[in-house]
């Protein structure tokens, strides 16, 4: 014979809630009248005979499960200032890049000023792919997608800006070693062309 | 049993309409619209925390958490002045269809 185990209705709430509040979705005081309500319900059901177990279980599946409850709450909860952060880590991502396409133009004018002397391989690949391709458009135009999808969708769960920031800054990041490296061999090409002569 | 579309469409009117009879909190307001429809109108009854929510956010109701009787802390909803002038607007609506559609019953119901 095994031993039932005994069924403790604040356990099993405070189960319920934990798992309800794993969802970014529900604030505190959304748990707090959740719980409350099925505190309520589970009293009605127990004054009609029920045990405490099964009271748990109806008045926990009557008040809908965290699949139907979590899309109202985040209809409602909805924070714009992860929307807005979006958008101004966009601007400044934007600008960034605006910034290293306008620095990219100081090699073509090295190369004019120098009278046809030839760019280091490197230098005349990135200008080449970022001024006459046009890759340094491609991150800007991937980001602002990706914020128009953030912006116009209905849910607002688990694209938290911080990952947005970490990833716009590390593209800067990644774009301007490269830039920095292209604008300083014809620097240094230059230099030593000088003391050779 | 009434379906999804037509009972997300009358939770607000339902709601301010229960709230004229006094404050209430979130589990006697389903319970009063379960008794007066008979049990016609079934709510996922958590969902209707969200649209209480919303109602707070724009402006028609108010909420207040207070200790009941039992103890416990229940959060208590209030019609707000601007829910009283919604509910005259819902009423006029739901009544018009209601009169519509019991002109044209009348007279053919045996063929409905």
């Amino acid at each position: 014979m095994g031993t039932a185990i005994e069924f403790d209705l604040n356990t099993a709430l405070q189960l319920w809630r934990e798992r309800l509040g794993q969802s970014p979705q529900f604030k505190t005081e959304n748990l707090n009248e959740l719980e409350s309500h099925v505190r309520d319900s589970v009293v009605q059901l127990q004054s009609k005979g029920l045990s405490s177990e099964e009271s748990f279980l109806i008045a926990t599946r009557r008040a809908g499960t965290p699949a139907q409850l979590e899309p109202e709450f985040a209809k409602v909860n909805r924070n714009p200032l992860n929307q807005i952060l979006h958008g101004v880590i966009l601007i400044f991502f934007a600008l960034g890049c605006w910034f290293l396409w306008a620095l990219l133009h100081f090699p073509q004018m090295m190369e004019r000023a120098s009278q046809g002397r030839p760019l280091p391989a490197f230098t005349r690949f990135i200008v080449d792919l970022c001024l006459d391709h046009s890759f340094i458009a491609v991150p800007p135009v991937l980001a602002a997608v990706y914020c128009a999808y953030i912006w116009i969708r209905k849910a607002n769960q688990g694209c938290s800006w911080i990952g947005f920031f970490a990833v716009t800054m590390a593209t800067l990041f990644l774009l301007t070693l490269q830039i920095l490296v292209a604008l300083l061999l014809p620097l240094i090409d230059f230099m030593n062309h000088s003391v050779l002569k | 049993m009434l379906t999804k579309e037509l009972v997300a469409a009358s939770t607000v009117p339902l709601v301010l309409s229960v709230l004229t009879e006094g404050e209430n909190y979130g589990y006697a307001l389903i319970q009063r619209v379960r008794e007066l429809s008979a049990g016609k109108i079934e709510w996922t009854e958590g969902m209707l925390y969200p649209v209480l929510h919303w109602m707070e956010k724009e402006q028609l109701i108010e909420s207040e958490w207070r200790e009941a009787e039992t103890g416990r802390k229940r959060k208590y909803y209030r019609l707000r002045k601007e829910g009283r002038k919604a509910l005259r607007k819902e009423k006029q609506q739901w009544m018009s269809v209601h009169e519509t559609l019991t002109k044209l019953w009348e007279p053919q119901s045996s063929l409905i």
